[in-house]
């Protein structure tokens, strides 16, 4: 799995070198699938995402300073999931990858934030972040030498891949509806009984003060 | 023959990663200004995308101003901005290569998470398919699919964001009701409770000799 990985994540860097030296001729190195973030001198920096279960989370991030590439500052990381377990930690690295399959749906996220040998005049950093889960996380490499297709075939099997995903996103998002639909006819009903319930309340409470005054007062023989 | 292979091969390569330009959806909270960065390879590449604030925690009002989304071309121009808005979808075509800056603008003082999706697209054009014979008009073809197929979970990732923002006011909605209804309850019974004791003390024999 680890060398399918490497072998894939070769191949990746290949074209990406492929793709640089044809295209762009700038200083910096450009990952095209990343996104970059700013992560604030003090304080950290959070993303997240909901993520339902068994679904793969691939994330590589690394720090991208132009001012000084030998002296790279160094980020600390954590990755949470829904019920607070800690998936992933790391300290004083200046670039780093987790792995993880979620086993419960809900908010993972994904916590930077720079260290404190670093934290000096509140200067941020960016960091490039590469986050893929789901279908976008697949190893096409084991695929194409598993199942022994290549060229045109292997990109239409991601094509197939990538609609499959769509197929199961739309199942989702209709589960969630579904859900939805009943907490919002559960208010609606709620709502109905609810002010009813306090009408009756309030001639309730006015009859038993009436009851008790009437009492009262006939206890002081003023009635 | 082994050459060519090998050249279609590393075509094959670029292609397959020329792919993945996107970003999950990812949810980012947002204080003030918080600006995404995401690099452009083609000119004319189209960028599409969408964002909609999740956690609008509004007490009273729909009165929000919302918040101001700009994107900055890598040469300091700004080729898209939509005002006041809780969610909302672009796509612009990237006048050129670069480091292109997503910001999003918070007016309010309240920190508000935004949900996000960037995608870039890369169609090979014409231009492309003559200056490389190995490249098959079938490869624009399949990009475009490609980029359909991308159209289409881009919606879904937008919708999912408003499902999840619904939800949260489905949640607020439901929190209120029972929390303002209990509390509506117990008030009621203390307001009579104590306008009874107040009656009773008016009419209680010390105070009753003084005044009635």
């Amino acid at each position: 799995m680890a060398r399918a990985l490497i072998a894939g994540a070769r191949t990746v860097f290949f074209s990406l070198f492929l793709l640089l030296c044809l295209t762009c001729n700038n200083n910096l190195v450009p990952v095209a699938e990343a996104i970059w973030l700013t992560i604030p001198g003090s304080g950290t920096r959070c993303v997240s995402e909901e993520i339902q279960t068994n679904v793969v989370v691939l994330t590589d991030y690394y720090v991208i300073d132009e001012n000084n590439p030998e002296h790279i500052p160094t980020i600390s990381a954590r990755v949470t999931s829904p019920f607070g377990n800690n998936l992933h930690h790391n300290e004083n690295v200046s670039h780093g990858q987790f792995a993880f399959t979620t086993s419960e749906t809900g908010n993972y996220q994904a916590c930077f934030w720079l260290d404190s040998s670093h934290q000096h005049g509140g200067a941020s950093l960016t960091l490039g972040l590469d986050w893929k889960i789901g279908i976008a996380a697949q190893d096409w490499e084991s695929v194409a030498k598993k199942e022994k297709i290549e060229g045109v075939q292997l990109v239409l099997r991601r094509l197939e891949g990538v609609v499959e995903a769509i197929h199961g996103n739309l199942i989702h998002l209709k589960n969630r509806e579904a859900e939805m639909r009943e907490v919002s006819e559960r208010t609606n009903a709620r709502v109905a009984w609810f002010s009813i319930m306090s009408l009756g309340v309030c001639i309730v409470v006015s009859v038993l003060q009436l009851w008790h005054l009437q009492r009262f007062f006939q206890k002081k023989k003023l009635i | 023959m082994e050459m060519r292979r090998a050249k279609v091969w590393a075509l094959m390569g670029l292609l397959l990663f020329s792919w993945v330009c996107d970003v999950a959806c990812l949810s980012l909270t947002v204080n003030s200004v918080e600006c995404v960065y995401e690099y452009v390879l083609y000119e004319g590449d189209t960028v599409s995308g969408n964002f909609v604030v999740v956690d609008h925690d509004i007490f009273w009002g729909s009165d929000h101003p919302g918040i101001d989304f700009v994107v900055t071309s890598p040469a300091g121009n700004v080729v898209q901005t939509l005002k006041g808005t809780s969610g909302d979808k672009f796509d612009f075509k990237a006048p050129g290569i670069g480091m292109y800056k997503f910001c999003f603008h918070n007016p309010s003082s309240a920190v508000e998470t935004v949900s996000f999706y960037i995608h870039v697209g890369h169609i090979p054009n014409e231009h492309d398919l003559a200056k490389d014979e190995h490249l098959d008009p079938i490869n624009v073809k399949i990009a475009e699919l490609r980029e359909a197929l991308e159209s289409v979970t881009a919606e879904q990732k937008y919708l999912k964001a408003r499902d999840t923002r619904h939800r949260h006011t489905n949640e607020s909605t439901r929190k209120r009701v029972i929390g303002y209804t209990v509390g509506e309850y117990i008030l009621l019974g203390l307001a009579s409770t104590l306008q009874v004791i107040y009656i009773r003390r008016l009419f209680s024999k010390s105070v009753a000799y003084n005044r009635v």
